[in-house]
Order: structure tokens, then C-alpha cells, then sequence
């Protein structure tokens, strides 16, 4: 193999042939997706440049012997699955090798050679509108990116539209999937109410804007898990008692107004392209603003400050929403408008999710029953949070949004029975004749039964 | 009597004189005129040649076995130019110019003419040059059953399918480096037409329509090129239902620097095909919306219909990119003919 390889590079050398016929200082990673009912299927074609196959071939070759075993080769190609981020709906998808098929060794080292590697990824069901997204952040630095999807078989598939970065490692399709979920009341209520939108004359940022809320589990968990506390009242480090009715909705309304306030200064100024910060740390510091909340949800930490928390974190959050709204592409008047109508969008989502929970929580937190609901949805939210943080920081793949977006799916349902759980609890309260709110010493035994 | 029976002879004659010459014209098809360069060509060849050029029609590994590389990096089957001697070699080239229209084998020849250019340029490298062209058939050449042509190298990668009267050109690869050269005092742009007729339509579209026309990313190379064969993708871009008249022509005349380069009553067909899918086609830019005077674009475009991919895409490698280009012919519902024979 040896002499081959002196030959080849004695060729390439001397003839200087390399540059004309050969890919550069390029590494070619080309995407074909294709969509199915309940899957999709994918096949990347890497091509690294001569000038930088050398690099590459040493990234795959990790025992460094001039071979790339079957094992490297799925190593490798297993690598190129970690850089990649795929979710539908916003949630995260976990592709699967299927194949990997790579070249010699010499044809690499020639700019020739061609690594295939097609994966699999099963897809959650989901409503109607849906939204895929595929980011490769493979060898950025050397990479030029291809991605396209393949006209789906499915019929019941249908292409809303594509959008790409300019550099396609970032690819988004859009794409209604008719028979997606059943029919459950509240679709049926949003799909008229959306008709109706849709003919007054929202735009459809508008409803972007909703779907971001809706469908952005995170945003939501931090709004929940700051106002978990908000009908209680902190006692040194504990939380004690019921609030009270108005000091309770006084609170709230200060905590969204805040949120809302924070998103919006930082949303504007993204959007109008005054400021510029990277996704990665945005998105870390969204699930660290979760698992703050959440921490204060179980021990007051920031008493009374909950506002101002509410509103530093709303300027972290606007920035994620900036970056759906930048996907867009929408031009410099449009994008005022977009703003706008991208705004009231989540405002509306926002306090349909607070006008939802709200008379829940007032009822229950007047009794002990709320250090059950307080502290388990603090965890959860924790335990989602960090798996978050581990997710973005580390790169790591977690099972936390498919168990984020299993719990959301069932959203509607679980916010019912909670309803029916505080009214049966109201209802025994009122009947029995309990103390309405909890003593120091009951919530501190409270929490220790937990 | 006999006056009259004079008569009737000439006037039968005649008839007989007629008949004959419209039977002769009408045996002369494309067809069976390329069916009989093939076996002139074969009748050339001695039996280990023969068996080198010819393939089994269903044979998919050698259907695919073309590419826009070197063949010294991907080898391609049948026999070379350059294996071959003057008169094996003038019947290869007259099979293949029997099987295109004028300028589509003009084409082929200044594609091949300025690997001879690249060679030179490169320092007389020897994986370049015009003889190394390979000609390869697939089944046995027939007037009534489906047979196949595949004549190509570096940059070039016909293949031809003749069923009956039919012929099919789909899926075809043609490229040129350098894509600018002088011989003989003559300056030659093998691809320049797909250029220039390509920046004549864009200039045409007024704002909105190059906004949807021009793609907001970067397109490093093609994105159906060898090996992915069948494959449809979205199409992009702008369509040409919403084109005016004078740019629907445009498009088709564009089309055609790819779709005539089969003999001329399979281009009629297939421009005929092509011109009733003309609402569901679909032109796509991406790259600069200029040229240097008298170069090619550097910028890559696509052409999309239901039966129709074409794409252009200019090669950063060597320098300067409207220097170095690819392009790809497609009709994903019909690679090798295999709408036309399978039933």
C-alpha cells in the first residue's frame, strides 16, 4: 500500500493535477432527507478536499495505523450523527445508523473519495403543521454543506416550504401531515380559531409565534415553574401559607408583564439585527433559567424579586424567539411588522397557558395538597433543565425532550385533571372545614414527606 | 389497345417507382440509421474488443458507471479512443454523431477538445486528453428492442437509450475545464450557450421574480450528480407559470442546449414532453447575477420539471470558477429509459 500511496502523491505533486480535477479545501457533506408517515430516512455523502482529507482521514483513523477499521469507520460516522441536530416540532430526534459505506484510503487522500452514510429517525406524532429542522455542525470550519428532502411518497405528506442559512447547516421544512393526531377538542377549537385568525388577516408570524410558545416546551417550563410559588408567601427560607387571592394575581400579572417586557426589548433589538449572540449559549442559559426557577419553586431564593428574575430572563428568552422569527427571513419593514405580530403571537399562548392554570393553582394552594404539586413540578422541571443544560453544553443526547414533549402532548389532559383535582380538594376543604392555609411547621413536615 | 396497356405499364411503373423510394425514405429512420453505425462499428472490432464494448441492456453497474471525474480515478467500461485504431476509431465516432443532433456532437467534441487543452495545461498529464473517451453498448442494437449507447470521460457521460423510434439522453453529465479556450484562433466555450441563455432569462425577471428565483444559499456543487440516479427533490425557486411568453420561450431554448443534444426526432419528443410540463418547471439561481464579458457564469443554477432536472453547477477547484463547470441532465421518472421499457 505503501508505494501506492508515494505514487499517488509523487503524481499529485509533480503534476500539479490536484486543483483541476480534484475537489479543494473542501469538505462536501451533502444531505438527501426523505420523509415518511412515521420515520425518515437520510443519506449524507462526505467528500473531503484534498487539502484537508489528510485532517479528516487522521480524525477517523483514531489508532493512527494507516487503516480505518469497520470499527473506526463507525465510529466515525457515528460522530457525524452526534454533530448533527434534527427535531420535528421541536423535539429532538435520535437518527440511527443504517449504512456506512467509505472509501479506500488513497482515494480519500485524493480528494476522490466518497463517505456514505445513511440514517434513520423515527417521528413523533404530531398535529397537523409541522416543522422539521436539520442543523449539521459537522468540520464546520472546512465544510460545505448540501441539504435537500426527496418529493415524499406519502401523500399525506405536504410541503409547506424549505428554509436555509446561507451556508445549509441550517435546513428547515415545513409541512402539513394530514391523519397526524386525532381530532382532540381543543385542535378542533384552535383549528377554527385559527380559520378565524387566518381570515381576519393575522399573518402567519402571528401564529408562529403562538406554535413557538406551544410548541417551545422550555419557555413554557420556565413561565410554570416561576409561578408555582406566586400564591405563596416566603417565610425566611421556607414557603409558607397562601398569599392571598389579590396579592396571588397581583404577582402573576407582575411575573408575565416582566417576561413579557424582558422578550420583547431583546426580540426587537435581534430582530432589527442591533444585536448578535450565538444560539448555543442562549440555549443553555434558557434551561439554566429553568432550573433557577425551579430551585426557587422549592425554596424561596429570590423573594419578591421574582419580577425582576422574570424580566433579566425574558431578555435571554426574546433572543431564542428572535432567532424562529430571523429563520423567516423577512425583510427590513416586514420584519417591524413581524415583530410585532410575533409578539402578540406569544402573548396570546402565554396567558392561554396562565388563564389555564391559574384558577388551578388558587384553589389548590390554599391547602397542604400544594407542597405535593409545588415541589413535583419544581422537580420535574429541575430534572428537564438539567438534562437540558447536559443536552446543549455537553452535546449530549438525553431522553428529556421525549419525555418533555410525551408530558406536553398530554398537556390539555393533565391540565384538566388538575383542575378537577383542585375543585375536589376545594370542595372537601370547604366541606370539612380545614384551616385554609398551612402552619410553618405543616409545610416543613410537608416537605419532608416528599 | 395496345396504347392504352402502354400507359397502364408506365402509369404502374411509375406507382412501383414511388412506393419504393417512400418505403426507402421511411426505413431510413434515426434509428435504424444508428442501429446500422452500431454494427458497422462492431464489424470493426475483433472478438476481444467486442467483448469489451458489449454489456447485457439490465447490466445497472455499468449503466451507472459514469462520472465527471478522471476515468484513471473512476474507470469506466467498454473500450477508449485510444485503444483503438484509425478506422475502429472514425466508426466509434460515427456511431456516436449518428446517435446526436449537429450540435450536440459538436459539443461532445469541443468537451472532448478542451480535456485535450486541460492536458496540456496540466503539463501534458496523462489522465487527461480526447482519446481517453470510452464507448460502451448495452444489449444487442435493434430497430425494435431497447439498446444502449454510452460514449464518455472526463466531463462527459452521455447515455442513450434507442427504444423503436424512441431515443432517451436522461441521465447526462456534461462539464468543461477549461471552459474557455482558443484553437486555431478560434475561441471555443463548449457550455457557453448554457451560460449565456441562462443569464438572458434571469436578466428578464423583474424584482419580485428574482427574488424568488434567487436562492438565499450557497450551492457548492450538484446536487443530483452521478450515483443519484431516480432521485426528485423540492423543487425551488421560481415557476414558470408565472413567466410571460417571451420567458417561457427562453427557458425552453435553455432547455434545449441539453435536450437537443440527442438526434433531432428524439429532441422534437422530448422538447414536445418538456414544453407540456412547462407550468410545473421551476428555474433556480444561486450566486452571482453577473459575468466577466465574453466568460461563463460562476454562479449555479436548476431546472426543474416533472420530468426535468438540469443543473449547472460552476467548480471552485482550479481557481477561477467560471472556468470549470458541471452540469447534469435528468428525467428522474425515466434514468436509462426505464419509463419506456418497463411495463
Amino acid at each position: 500500500m505503501k508505494p501506492r500511496l508515494v505514487v499517488a502523491a509523487a503524481i499529485l505533486l509533480s503534476l500539479g493535477g490536484v486543483a483541476s480535477a480534484h475537489r479543494l479545501d473542501e469538505y462536501l457533506q451533502a444531505t438527501i432527507i426523505s420523509l415518511e408517515k412515521d420515520h425518515l430516512q437520510a443519506s449524507m455523502r462526505l467528500i473531503p478536499g484534498v487539502a484537508v482529507s489528510s485532517s479528516v482521514i487522521a480524525s477517523i483513523d483514531s489508532n493512527g495505523d494507516g487503516v480505518l477499521s469497520q470499527a473506526e469507520q463507525w465510529a466515525y460516522a457515528e460522530r457525524v450523527l452526534g454533530d448533527l441536530s434534527l427535531t420535528v416540532d421541536g423535539n429532538s430526534l435520535r437518527p440511527r445508523l443504517v449504512s456506512v459505506d467509505f472509501p479506500g484510503i488513497e482515494e480519500m487522500k485524493e480528494g476522490l473519495g466518497e463517505i456514505q452514510i445513511e440514517f434513520t429517525a423515527d417521528l413523533p406524532r404530531g398535529g397537523p403543521d409541522r416543522k422539521l429542522i436539520f442543523e449539521n455542525h459537522h468540520q464546520t470550519r472546512i465544510a460545505a454543506y448540501l441539504v435537500n428532502c426527496l418529493v415524499p411518497r406519502d401523500h399525506d405528506i405536504q410541503i409547506v416550504a424549505q428554509n436555509r442559512n446561507e451556508q445549509q447547516s441550517f435546513y428547515q421544512l415545513d409541512y402539513v401531515q394530514a391523519g397526524g393526531s386525532p381530532d382532540a377538542p381543543l385542535l378542533k377549537w384552535w383549528t377554527s380559531v385559527r380559520g378565524w385568525i387566518d381570515a381576519v388577516g393575522f399573518t402567519s408570524v402571528f401564529r408562529l409565534g403562538m406554535r413557538h410558545i406551544a410548541e417551545g416546551t422550555d419557555h413554557l417550563l420556565f413561565l410554570l415553574a416561576l409561578l408555582l410559588p406566586a400564591p405563596m408567601i416566603a417565610v425566611g427560607s421556607r414557603w409558607a401559607g397562601f398569599a392571598g387571592v389579590r396579592h396571588s394575581l397581583l404577582r402573576i400579572l407582575r411575573i408575565a408583564t416582566a417576561f413579557t417586557i424582558g422578550h420583547s426589548i431583546t426580540l426587537a433589538l435581534a430582530a432589527l439585527g442591533l444585536v448578535r449572540v450565538p444560539s448555543r449559549p442562549i440555549e443553555v442559559l434558557i434551561a439554566v433559567s429553568i432550573l433557577l426557577s425551579a430551585l426557587h419553586a422549592l425554596r424561596p431564593i429570590f423573594p419578591g424579586r421574582e419580577a425582576a428574575i422574570a424580566a433579566f430572563f425574558g431578555l435571554i428568552h426574546g433572543l431564542a424567539f428572535a432567532s424562529t422569527l430571523g429563520e423567516l427571513g423577512l425583510g427590513r419593514w416586514e420584519r417591524v411588522a413581524g415583530i410585532f405580530a410575533f409578539n402578540l403571537g406569544i402573548e396570546t399562548m402565554q396567558l392561554t397557558v396562565v388563564a389555564a392554570t391559574l384558577p388551578s393553582l388558587l384553589l389548590l394552594s390554599r391547602g397542604r395538597e400544594y407542597s405535593v404539586l409545588r415541589i413535583g413540578g419544581a422537580l420535574f422541571a429541575g430534572c428537564a433543565s438539567v438534562g437540558w443544560i447536559a443536552q446543549r453544553l455537553l452535546n449530549v443526547h438525553s431522553s428529556v425532550d421525549l419525555i418533555v414533549y410525551d408530558v406536553a402532548r398530554h398537556a390539555i389532559w393533565i391540565a384538566e385533571v388538575l383542575f378537577s383535582i383542585s375543585l375536589v380538594c376545594w370542595s372537601l376543604r370547604k366541606l370539612l372545614g380545614q384551616p385554609p392555609a398551612l402552619s410553618k411547621c405543616e409545610s416543613e413536615t410537608a416537605l419532608e414527606r416528599i | 389497345m395496345n396504347v392504352l396497356s402502354m400507359r397502364m405499364m408506365r402509369g404502374a411503373g411509375a406507382w412501383a417507382a414511388i412506393w419504393l423510394s417512400v418505403t426507402a425514405a421511411t426505413a431510413q429512420t434515426a434509428t435504424s440509421r444508428i442501429v446500422s453505425a452500431a454494427n458497422t462499428f462492431l464489424s470493426t472490432l475483433d472478438e476481444k474488443q467486442r467483448q469489451s464494448v458489449m454489456f447485457a441492456f439490465d447490466d445497472d453497474k455499468q449503466r451507472a458507471r459514469w462520472s465527471n471525474l478522471p476515468v484513471s480515478f473512476v474507470p469506466r467500461g467498454g473500450v477508449s479512443l485510444k485503444e483503438l485504431n484509425t478506422a475502429q476509431r472514425s466508426a466509434a465516432l460515427a456511431l456516436v454523431s449518428s446517435a446526436l443532433s449537429r450540435r450536440g456532437f459538436e459539443k461532445v467534441q469541443e468537451i472532448m477538445e478542451g480535456d485535450e487543452v486541460n492536458k496540456i495545461n496540466e503539463g501534458n498529464n496523462p489522465i487527461f486528453g480526447k482519446d481517453l473517451y470510452y464507448i460502451s453498448i448495452l444489449g444487442k442494437p435493434s430497430e425494435k428492442d431497447a439498446w444502449m449507447l454510452q460514449f464518455g470521460g472526463h466531463h462527459l457521460a452521455l447515455n442513450i437509450t434507442i427504444a423503436g423510434e424512441r431515443g432517451v439522453l436522461t441521465p447526462t453529465l456534461t462539464g468543461a475545464q477549461p471552459a474557455l479556450y482558443t484553437i486555431g484562433g478560434k475561441t471555443v466555450r463548449p457550455l457557453g450557450q448554457e451560460s449565456d441563455k441562462a443569464l438572458a432569462l434571469l436578466n428578464t425577471l423583474d424584482d419580485s421574480q428574482r427574488k424568488q428565483a434567487i436562492l438565499s444559499y450557497r450551492l457548492a456543487d450538484l446536487v443530483l450528480g452521478p450515483g443519484q440516479d431516480g432521485k426528485t427533490i423540492l423543487p425551488e425557486g421560481f415557476k414558470a407559470s408565472a413567466m410571460n411568453q417571451r420567458q417561457r420561450a427562453m427557458l425552453l431554448d435553455l432547455i434545449s442546449e441539453w435536450s437537443s443534444i440527442i438526434h433531432e426526432s428524439a429532441a422534437a419528443a422530448r422538447m414536445a414532453e418538456l414544453k407540456g410540463d412547462i407550468d410545473e418547471t421551476w428555474f433556480a439561481w444561486s450566486g452571482p447575477t453577473t459575468a466577466a464579458p465574453g466568460k461563463n457564469i460562476t454562479a449555479y443554477y436548476r431546472i426543474q420539471g416533472p420530468h426535468l432536472v438540469i443543473e449547472y453547477a460552476p467548480q471552485r477547484l482550479g481557481g477561477d470558477p467560471s472556468m470549470h463547470v458541471h452540469t447534469m441532465y435528468r428525467d428522474p421518472t425515466n434514468d436509462y429509459g426505464r419509463g419506456l421499457t418497463k411495463k
